[in-house]
């Protein structure tokens, strides 16, 4: 391998990495919001990015409805129906019995309620491909070849990001949760109403699984088993030390890169193990990821 | 106006098997210092608990200024003006000293758009910066919280639930575990809070020598039942009260 190869392979991996990656940074950033908040890791997030691109799949193509509808109506109904199933379902597990594993049990169950709806509906049976967003034309960035289509991307991810993290920062509701995830009961005390906020968290991480749906739909195969993508998001998280949120994106972004690179460099076969070997390597060398803060000694 | 700020009727909170509490009556004059003791497990962190609405009573009401408030949520009462402490702390520990009390006193920064956007009001800066000099945590300012010592961070627990501007402010165990002289401290802020200021004060207390100083009246209770109330005074001298402390025979020699 030349240098010169070198050079453009390293461009493109980039390139096309920091597209997909920032794609999995959404999908983290949803997973880590509701984890930080009330430390129940989310196993239904890969079916609630599946089921809101059915739902957009399902206004556009069946009802031909336009595209501008299509997407603030698919990511309501996403809000709406996480922040349900947080009030319905699992305010009413914690109220029964309040260990976080049942609260586990209960997302693994919408998971495989929101699979088995898609598969009834029959519109899961063809792996369907969904029209992009703006018609995909090859750019040259340096030696990189990216499309159109990856530039709204990744703009449009960056843009959701730097929107959830001003909230999260800067209004009284983000406030209120960053409270919650460092003190529920001290939250309590100042006047945050918990089953509000865990609300709107919930709400919030299933606008952001939307949007990253309606991202990723017009490049992969939309199949009932599509959730998987998520365990990219769950990779980018344990890399950023899942509780932090800036730690969410970077890894998201690095897991993107590496998946790409290894791609390129190693075989396009080696693609699907790099994510989990990346996993292993930031767990053995710093366990509490990289932006994980100092690791937490409990008294026993 | 009712004459008692607080009153809990025939509160009982059983655990499974386990009565906690049984029928238990209290009621809080307005403006006075009023500590509630009692033996390990006689109730009173549950008590305070259901008075501050983390736990629901089984049955039992409480009455906030005439006000039924049995019902609401724990995050509702800053609103109405109850501020609380914790026996074992719940402070938001990665926060600085500063940062802890300006969230207390969110609750009455409101819920504009120009107040959450301008997110430091003015005014509550002032107050929160006077706060912090009356618990002596001024120099304290920018420290974070978990690195404080225990006596410093039962203090900005009384900071925070002071931001609140509480009525009624519910110590549980305020003095546990400081010195002589920062308790010698306490006793003379929780005074002038009350005189001064007129925020009345329920107190969970085993530290006697403050319980004794400050308390315009003092509830004992033991097994989840109230076995003797009076001004400190008649508490002391209580038979009842010294036998469920020291057990039967001492209390006859």
């Amino acid at each position: 391998m030349t240098l010169d190869v070198v050079f453009l392979f390293l461009q493109q991996g980039v390139a096309s990495g920091l597209v997909i990656g920032s794609v999995y940074a959404l999908l983290a950033l949803a997973i880590v919001v509701i984890f930080k908040t009330s430390d129940v890791p989310n196993f239904s997030q890969g079916e609630m990015v599946m089921a809101a691109g059915y739902i957009a799949l399902y206004l556009l193509v069946f009802r031909s409805m336009p595209l501008w509808i299509v997407m603030p109506a698919t990511i309501l109904a996403a809000y709406a129906g996480a922040a349900l199933f947080r009030r319905l379902v699992l305010n009413q597990v914690a109220r029964a019995n309040g260990s976080p594993v049942n609260l586990v049990i209960a997302t693994l169950g919408l998971s495989y309620v929101l699979r088995g709806f898609v598969r009834q509906t029959g519109f899961g049976d063809t792996p369907r491909s969904f029209p992009p967003v703006v018609e995909p034309q090859s750019i040259m960035i340096g030696q990189a070849a990216v499309t159109t289509l990856d530039l709204v991307i990744l703009a449009t991810a960056v843009v959701v990001m730097a929107a959830f993290f001003w909230m999260f920062k800067y209004t009284k509701i983000g406030r209120a949760m960053r409270a919650v995830g460092m003190n529920p009961k001290a939250a309590q005390l100042v006047g945050v109403d918990l089953t509000r906020i865990h609300m709107i968290v919930w709400g919030l991480s299933g606008g952001i699984s939307a949007i990253a749906a309606l991202l990723i739909s017009p490049k992969v195969l939309m199949t009932a088993d599509m959730g998987s993508i998520v365990t990219l998001g769950f990779a980018a998280a344990i890399v950023g030390g899942f509780t932090s949120l800036p730690g969410a994106v970077v890894g998201g972004f690095l897991i993107g890169i590496i998946e790409n690179l290894v791609g390129l460099f190693i075989s396009s076969r080696a693609i699907v193990l790099a994510p989990f070997v990346a996993i292993m390597l930031v767990l053995v060398i710093r366990p509490q990821g990289l932006f994980g803060g100092r690791v937490e000694i409990k008294k026993v | 106006m009712a004459e008692h700020l607080l009153e809990v009727v025939d509160l009982t909170v059983k655990f499974g098997g386990l009565t906690a509490v049984n029928k238990f009556n209290i009621a809080v004059k307005r403006g006075t210092i009023h500590a509630l003791i009692g033996p390990n497990g006689a109730g009173k962190s549950t008590t305070f608990n259901c008075i501050s609405r983390f736990y629901q009573p089984t049955t039992g009401r409480v009455l906030l200024d005439g006000v039924d408030v049995t019902r609401m949520p724990a995050s509702a009462m800053a609103g109405l003006g109850v501020a609380r402490t914790f026996q074992n702390l719940e402070l938001f520990g990665e926060l600085t000293v500063f940062e802890n009390v300006m969230i207390g006193a969110h609750v009455h920064a409101g819920r504009s758009w120009v107040e959450v956007l301008s997110a430091r009001p003015p005014g509550v800066v002032e107050h929160v910066e006077h706060l912090l000099e009356r618990t002596s945590l001024t120099a304290y300012r920018n420290t974070v919280a978990r690195n404080l010592d225990f006596g410093h961070q039962k203090l900005l627990e009384l900071a925070r639930a002071l931001a609140i501007r509480p009525r009624l402010l519910l110590l549980d165990e305020p003095a546990a575990g400081l010195r002589n002289r920062e308790i010698a401290a306490l006793d003379a802020l929780l005074t002038d809070l009350c005189r001064r200021e007129g925020i009345t004060i329920l107190l969970v207390e085993h530290v006697m020598q403050l319980v004794m100083a400050i308390s315009d009246r003092v509830t004992v209770l033991n097994f989840g039942t109230k076995i003797s109330e009076g001004t400190p005074d008649d508490v002391r001298n209580d038979p009842s009260v010294i036998e469920a402390y020291l057990g039967q025979e001492m209390a006859h020699a």
